[in-house]
């Protein structure tokens, strides 16, 4: 007859390695040992996220350096390669494109001020503006809503209300009254972060609503005029 | 937008994903220092830094849209994937790397009480680089090859000449002392 199985020596000898493993220098196949031992063992799982948000904090303290002259100008390059190559989707690649786009403008003109003093040089005279609002719900702060004015412009939201899960639809009012519903996304454990494209220009925006599916506004963030 | 620093990395994230060109440049001009000054301090090369800070930099940019903040912070996830990308570097080149030359290395490798800069640091930052200096010189030798240079525990104990368990007991040790001695909070 098979009985549970007894995995404390296990437990022992995965253990020795957790470190290395959270630290991501642990062989591929010693990794994949511990991960296997660690799938049914909570203890194990615990120490290993413990010890990976140690990793975490350490590689933060990792050196900074100036990068070489033409940085920029080089990834821009390969930021166009990629966005030509046959792997990411249109989406993405219209995406990395007007990245790529960008970069190649803005470094290709700055090109005589980087080799001068290696300064990154300014995108335009008057950057794009960053409109941030409070997400309240019952007039509670729930989240912040972020409305920028970039090409094109978008909008992101994080949301953190512990009393609160659930399918928001999203909705823009403009400064012409009209309504546009711009996507929907899930808070998951009362947090959600969301962002999307706007069609219409950003200064537009007055408010934003999350709507339940029961079509009740969950919350609302109102952006000056 | 690309010197406002107001300006979340995960909102930046969110302009990227949409394919906002200013988010990109303003994310590549806050990172581009960490992520190819880690990269350097790895690979110890230039060339081959720079070649693994842009693929990094593709790599974010391509998964943007995936990004959950609920797994970690932007600049955690911008790091590993670096740091990853370096460790393969040096992996295919099957070279023994050297002990790294930069100053942040010297610099936690002293004895020196860390005081100005940690003050400015968050809680768990500031806090783990106080136990790290409490840390043996040797663990913390260790910890720091591992945890920033992504040294594995073989090239430790080739590089400090000492044996293979020896190497991996000090990561370990190390490693131990800085998960009791800092209370780290959830990155959101």
């Amino acid at each position: 007859m098979n009985g549970p199985v007894d995995r404390r020596g296990d437990c022992e000898k995965e253990r020795s390695d957790l470190a290395e493993v959270a630290l991501g220098i642990a062989s591929g196949r010693r990794r994949a040992e511990v991960l296997e031992h660690v799938e049914g063992c909570a203890r194990c799982a615990r120490e290993l996220d413990e010890l990976t948000k140690v990793g975490d904090t350490l590689l933060s303290f990792g050196p900074r350096n100036e990068s070489p002259i033409g940085f920029e100008l080089r990834l821009a390059q390969r930021l166009r390669n990629d966005a030509i190559g046959p792997r990411p989707s249109r989406a993405h690649r219209a995406g990395v494109w007007a990245l790529a786009a960008v970069l190649i403008a803005v470094v290709g003109l700055g090109v005589g001020s980087l080799v001068r003093n290696h300064q990154p040089s300014p995108v335009s005279a008057s950057s794009p503006a960053l409109r941030v609002a409070a997400l309240k719900a019952g007039g509670r702060g729930v989240g912040e809503l972020m409305v920028s004015a970039g090409r094109p412009a978008w909008m992101f939201m994080t949301l953190e209300d512990a009393s609160w899960s659930g399918l928001v639809t999203c909705e823009v009012v403009f400064a012409d009254g009209h309504v546009e519903t711009t996507g929907r996304f899930k808070l998951s454990g009362g947090y959600g972060a969301w962002g999307a494209p706007l069609r219409a220009p950003a200064g537009d925006v007055r408010k934003v609503r999350l709507i339940t599916q029961s079509g009740s506004v969950y919350a609302s963030a109102q952006l000056p005029a | 937008m690309e010197n406002d620093e107001s300006v979340p990395d995960d909102a930046l994230l969110s302009g990227i994903a949409v394919g906002d060109e200013e988010a990109g440049l303003a994310f590549v001009r806050r990172y581009q220092r960490r992520l190819y000054g880690l990269a350097l301090g790895i690979v110890g090369d230039v060339g081959d830094a720079e070649d693994v800070a842009q693929e990094a930099f593709i790599r974010i940019f391509r998964h943007a849209q995936v990004f959950d903040t609920r797994r970690g912070s932007v600049s955690t996830w911008a790091l590993t994937i670096t740091r990853n990308l370096a460790i393969d570097a040096i992996r295919l080149r099957r070279s023994v790397p050297t002990d790294p030359a930069d100053p942040v290395f010297v610099d936690l490798m002293s004895n020196e009480r860390p005081t100005d800069t940690v003050a400015l640091a968050s809680h768990d930052v500031a806090q783990a680089r106080r136990v790290l200096a409490t840390l043996p010189p040797e663990q913390r030798r260790a910890v720091v090859l591992a945890a920033v240079y992504g040294r594995t525990a073989e090239q430790i104990a080739q590089s400090e000449s000492i044996p293979l368990g020896t190497a991996k007991g000090r990561i370990r040790l190390g490693m131990a002392r800085l998960r009791t001695g800092v209370e780290i909070e959830d990155p959101l």
